[in-house]
């Protein structure tokens, strides 16, 4: 009696919740898989759409971008991320308002922040300005096909450092100072102790920020449809806007379903490590 | 530290909180400018490059007269109810899965904070369907649903309520209080802070949303601010000083709040973070 009356008081906590998962999430990746499985005009199940996304070479094109942003994007936002975190941990004067600034963008819509960085690329604009002003060549950024992704890549770091600098903030506050005075006794320098303390000391926030950086950046989307369209050339085209340009641009269903449950697998598989590593260690029972 | 490390390490850390604000001062300085001189002072770089020599307010004013009121209006309208809604939402099955011990508690938590942390763009796509055969699209119901389940802000309560001792929730049932009454008379009132950590999680998801926006609600009513000044921005003639105008005041909401709150939002976003 005592256990079933709690699990009707759970229901009733739980239930807006459990619903929300359901309509929000389980059942648009349900309803994705099964579409994906339908080919165009078809009743019956089959692999179709997936046989027909791969071997179309704007979705490969599209895969291998975005794989390469990704590779790109995570050491290089980590580096600078630590780079910073290193910096402000320390006792200098306003400290609390140099983090702030360097966390600003990341409270910005990211279409908004696109909006702006597309008017700071524009051949006449000021990155060009500044370029010109130091006696260099000025570029085309966006409107390159070599130099889109790097502008891109630009845009999503400047918005996103800063959070994940929070992270590894709180790693680098939690190392023991004992630790350091240990290897300072046997003489280690600065980057001898970085390197066997402080590195070593960081391994779970640096793993959990690498996850949680790879999951955010695979759904880039705001940046690349108001700015590139995926273009030039397909240079741009991450999954997210391939997805969009497939379901809304042209027209293309069953194909975009296919590609959504690509997508929904891969982040999902980063997922689970993430969600394991948020887990304390005495929760890791359950 | 020695004092010339503490001045290289300032001077450094000053340098670089600079290069992150500058592009904020200039979306500044271009909304508080006349249009013409948006790209005049560029070439050679001066001091009008970086302050509005010929200051005018008169963007932020136009920005109240023209369709931008309205998307900035239902961005707070749509962004107000998701965080009341996901709150309760949120808390209420943080609370459950934290206090109430029943069979399947973990499978529910596990299945409930993996599936809110796949990115809800993951899935807007085919949701969008559902959605619109639901009658939901142009309404706000349809731009709030995607922001009310939160995996990060269950997870973040659920850790807090499990800190609270449940020696109080004991002494309060003997003395007849119900469930109800521990989560709404003891968790809540206990758990301001990280209350106030869920709804900054709440508020930065839904005011920065773009994609779904773009798809639910293309109506003009129904515009969100983050997907009007987007398409502004890709208009034949662009007005800039009024798409610096909006961008300033569409940042400065959470830049203002965020700050205010910035200790307990890198403390919330930190314990997120696996710590040991």
């Amino acid at each position: 009696m005592q256990q079933r009356n709690k699990l009707l008081v759970a229901a009733a906590f739980l239930a807006p919740a459990i619903i929300a998962v359901i309509f929000l999430r389980i059942w648009p990746a349900t309803s994705a898989l099964h579409e994906s499985l339908l080919a165009p005009g078809e009743t019956t199940y089959s692999l179709e759409n997936y046989a027909y996304i791969f071997s179309d070479p704007v979705f490969l094109r599209s895969l291998q971008v975005t794989l390469v942003f990704l590779v790109v994007v995570a050491p290089l936002q980590i580096v600078i991320a630590l780079a910073l975190a290193l910096l402000v941990n320390a006792a200098i004067p306003f400290v609390g308002l140099w983090r702030a600034i360097i966390l600003l963008p990341v409270a910005i819509p990211q279409s908004v922040s696109a909006v702006v960085w597309g008017v700071a690329f524009r051949p006449d604009g000021p990155v060009n300005a500044v370029l010109i002003a130091m006696g260099l060549e000025p570029m085309r950024f966006l409107t390159s096909a070599e130099q889109a992704m790097g502008s891109i890549i630009v845009i999503v770091s400047w918005i996103g450092v800063g959070y994940w600098m929070t992270f590894i903030l709180a790693g680098l506050q939690d190392i023991p100072k004992s630790l350091y005075e240990a290897v300072r006794i046997d003489g280690a320098n600065r980057f001898q102790q970085f390197w066997y303390v402080t590195l070593p000391q960081l391994r779970r926030p640096l793993t959990f920020v690498l996850v949680a950086n790879t999951v955010a950046n695979f759904l880039v989307f705001a940046p690349v449809q108001i700015l590139t369209s995926g273009g030039p050339q397909g240079s741009t085209n991450l999954i997210m806007n391939e997805i969009y340009t497939r379901a809304f641009v042209s027209g293309d269903r069953s194909s975009a379903m296919a590609a959504t449950v690509v997508l929904v697998t891969a982040v999902l598989a980063v997922v689970l490590v993430q969600f394991r590593m948020m887990r304390s260690p005495e929760d890791k029972g359950i | 530290m020695n004092n010339n490390a503490t001045m290289v390490r300032t001077s450094l850390t000053v340098l670089c909180a600079i290069l992150f604000a500058l592009p904020l001062w200039w979306v500044a300085v271009s909304a508080l400018r006349p249009e013409n001189d948006i790209f005049r002072y560029l070439s050679p770089l001066s001091w009008g490059t970086l302050l509005p020599l010929n200051f005018t307010l008169e963007h932020v004013v136009e920005l109240w007269s023209g369709p931008f009121r309205l998307a900035i209006m239902n961005s707070i309208i749509v962004t107000t109810v998701t965080i009341l809604v996901g709150l309760a939402i949120c808390s209420a099955a943080a609370f459950a899965l934290a206090i109430i011990d029943f069979p399947g508690r973990n499978i529910v938590f596990i299945v409930m904070v993996v599936s809110f942390l796949i990115p809800f763009d993951a899935i807007a796509v085919p949701l969008y369907q559902t959605m619109r055969n639901l009658n939901l699209q142009n309404t706000y119901t349809g731009l709030v649903l995607p922001g009310i389940g939160n995996g990060l802000a269950v997870f973040l309560l659920r850790q807090f309520f499990l800190g609270i001792p449940k020696e109080l929730r004991e002494a309060a049932m003997i003395d007849g209080m119900g469930w109800f009454g521990v989560f709404w008379r003891i968790y809540l009132p206990l758990s301001v802070p990280a209350l106030i950590s869920a709804a900054l999680i709440l508020f930065v998801f839904q005011w920065q949303a773009y994609l779904w926006p773009l798809l639910i609600a293309p109506a003009p009513d129904y515009k969100v601010a983050a997907v009007a000044i987007a398409q502004f921005s890709t208009q034949y003639d662009v007005n800039y000083a009024l798409i610096f105008a909006a961008a300033l005041f569409i940042s400065l909401i959470p830049m203002v709040i965020l700050t205010g709150f910035q200790r307990g939002f890198s403390a919330s976003v930190a314990s997120t973070g696996g710590k040991e």
